[in-house]
């Protein structure tokens, strides 16, 4: 075999590769996708061809799951998180990225390391405090531990985005007499709204599918998709064909939103540790 | 106003929030453990007891060392599965091109799913009547179609091994992607001029130049691993048994379903340390870059 065929069968090797990862990579999404559109009798056949139905949909909407309260909670309760930490996380990660702070970076670090906090510590104290204070079980509780988990990869990545901005701008607009909150709105912000709006998706991902807290702290109003998840396992056995309908409503959205931010993707959940 | 006390304004507020949400139910955790706290009696938290919580755990608690073997093995072997597949996939991924980072794009989609989502399925897939794996066995190796996965303990921890890294490949492999990238490519070429081989140039040349980034994404997925309990509570709720029951599945049982909220914040401090040598290393290679 000469220098070109070996190079021809190794690049077709490859190729061949790919595709078998990246097939067994979405075996279970297209397995759930399936499920989703079968009639109860094909859930449990391993047919490809049958007659679809969005029958499995309308089912979760209705009683006894609705469904649909589940993604109001899940909407509500992400969206708040999101409005809330991103601008907190703004003003932070631009102090950090343009002034030197006494203690700066024990800050940063502290705010990397509660990253890294199992979320059943953190669960523990919350549950007794918001018995107390009337906050199980409600949105107000959901968004205030969904910020625990949001506030570091928000404040770290607004940091990335705001150090990539030249400082030069900024420094001009000073020296012609802008206030310092002016350069923040009339210059940082615009440049950085980009870095802002795919902070926002992420956190908004990592909210939505948040499970322990909402497992834990919610039991009937305030609870959210995918612990809603646990409504299909009945005492007859699980009602697969209506956990994928649910399993589509909470992962198509995500995968929507992922998509979007494709390219900021690594540098946020590795905090620059990667770019 | 001036930038000395903006600069702190600005700050505040984040602060603020990490320390409500994660600093203080940190220490709050810390000092519940060394009470008795048994939930469901209104006198709460009842007596102080010092670390006797911790010693019962080290001492007369097989469950909790049960725990710490699941969680230790499983954080061992999806670590290194996790990477080994995801640096090769990561190598052949990495030359570009459109077909390639076609592929790139649709390994977000695994990432994207929850955890708990990814338990779901998988519980489907193995079931043992009427899913995927089960098919497949019947045609390929007739002797595991008759496994019943998720009751058999051994089965089982594997069915969330696999589970787990089905989740994280994808990211791992898009991680080492970025890193593949940074390697310089004259480098490659001149290895390559010269006539090393295949193996030769990943071992002499992209392998060191990789090795900050390698580190960062093994420490990232031991931090995560420690952690699991979505995927475990979907999957098999530590079961059978607690064959599959991890340290944060444990805390959850012991906290929630006993109602002994001092005991299990007592482990749940033990999960911490770990975790804080884990950051440390972890804080370190991020300012590094810097």
């Amino acid at each position: 075999m000469n220098a070109r065929t070996r190079k021809r069968v190794l690049a077709v090797l490859q190729n061949v590769a790919i595709l078998l990862f990246i097939a067994t990579m979405l075996v279970p999404i297209v397995w759930i996708a399936l499920a989703a559109f079968k009639q109860h009798v094909d859930v449990y056949q391993l047919k490809l061809v049958f007659t679809p139905t969005l029958d499995n949909f309308s089912r979760v909407f209705a009683a006894p799951y609705f469904l649909g309260d589940k993604l109001i909670n899940s909407t509500i309760v992400a969206t708040i998180t999101v409005l809330i930490a991103i601008p907190i996380a703004t003003g932070a990660a631009y102090a950090f990225s343009r002034f030197r702070l006494r203690g700066q970076t024990l800050l940063l670090v502290i705010i990397l390391a509660t990253q890294f906090v199992p979320a059943v510590v953190i669960v523990l104290p919350f549950f007794l405090m918001f018995r107390d204070l009337g906050l199980l079980d409600t949105r107000t509780g959901l968004v205030i531990v969904n910020l625990a988990i949001v506030m570091p990869f928000a404040v770290w990545m607004i940091k990335g985005f705001i150090d990539g901005i030249p400082i030069d701008t900024e420094e001009a607009a000073l020296v012609d007499g802008s206030s310092r909150l002016q350069v923040i709105r009339n210059i940082v912000l615009p440049m950085a709204a980009p870095g802002l709006v795919t902070a926002g998706i992420f956190c908004f991902i990592i909210a939505w599918n948040e499970f322990l807290f909402a497992l834990i702290l919610t039991s009937k109003n305030a609870v959210t998709l995918p612990i809603g998840l646990a409504l299909f396992k009945a005492e007859e056995g699980d009602l697969w064909n209506l956990m994928a309908a649910a399993g589509i409503i909470i992962m198509v959205p995500m995968f929507v939103l992922a998509l979007i931010i494709r390219r900021h993707f690594v540098q946020g959940m590795t905090m620059g540790a990667v770019r | 106003m001036r930038d000395r006390t903006l600069k702190y304004l600005l700050v505040a507020p984040a602060v603020l929030v990490v320390g409500a949400t994660a600093v203080w139910p940190l220490a709050e955790s810390l000092r519940l453990s060394l009470y008795a706290g048994r939930l469901s009696r209104p006198d709460f938290p009842q007596a102080f007891v010092g670390s006797s919580h911790y010693a019962w755990a080290f001492t007369e608690e097989p469950a909790f060392w049960n725990s710490v073997a699941v969680t230790a093995a499983f954080t061992v072997i999806t670590v290194v599965l996790t990477t080994l597949f995801a640096l090769a996939f990561a190598l052949l991924l990495a030359p570009g091109g459109k077909f390639r980072s076609g592929v790139q794009s649709l390994l977000i989609l695994p990432f994207a799913m929850s955890p708990a989502l990814i338990g779901v399925s998988f519980r489907f897939m193995f079931n043992p009547e009427f899913g995927l794996f089960d098919a497949m066995f019947t045609g390929i190796l007739p002797a595991a179609a008759s496994i019943n996965w998720l009751a058999d303990p051994g089965a089982a921890f594997w069915v969330v091994v696999v589970a787990d890294v089905w989740g994280w490949i994808p990211f791992l492999t898009l991680v080492l992607i970025g890193g593949l990238a940074s390697v310089p490519r004259e480098t490659l070429e001149a290895a390559q001029v010269d006539g090393a081989s295949g193996w030769r140039v990943f071992r002499d040349v992209t392998l060191p130049q990789l090795l900050p980034v390698l580190a960062v994404v093994i420490i990232l997925k031991a931090i995560f691993s420690l952690k699991t309990f979505d995927l475990v509570f979907m999957l098999t709720n530590g079961g059978p048994g607690n064959a599959t029951q991890t340290l944060s599945h444990y805390v959850y049982f012991n906290g929630f379903k006993y109602a002994e909220f001092g005991y299990a914040s007592a482990v749940a401090w033990l999960m911490v340390i770990p975790m804080m040598v884990l950051t440390y290393f972890y804080a370190r290679f991020v300012f590094d870059r810097k």
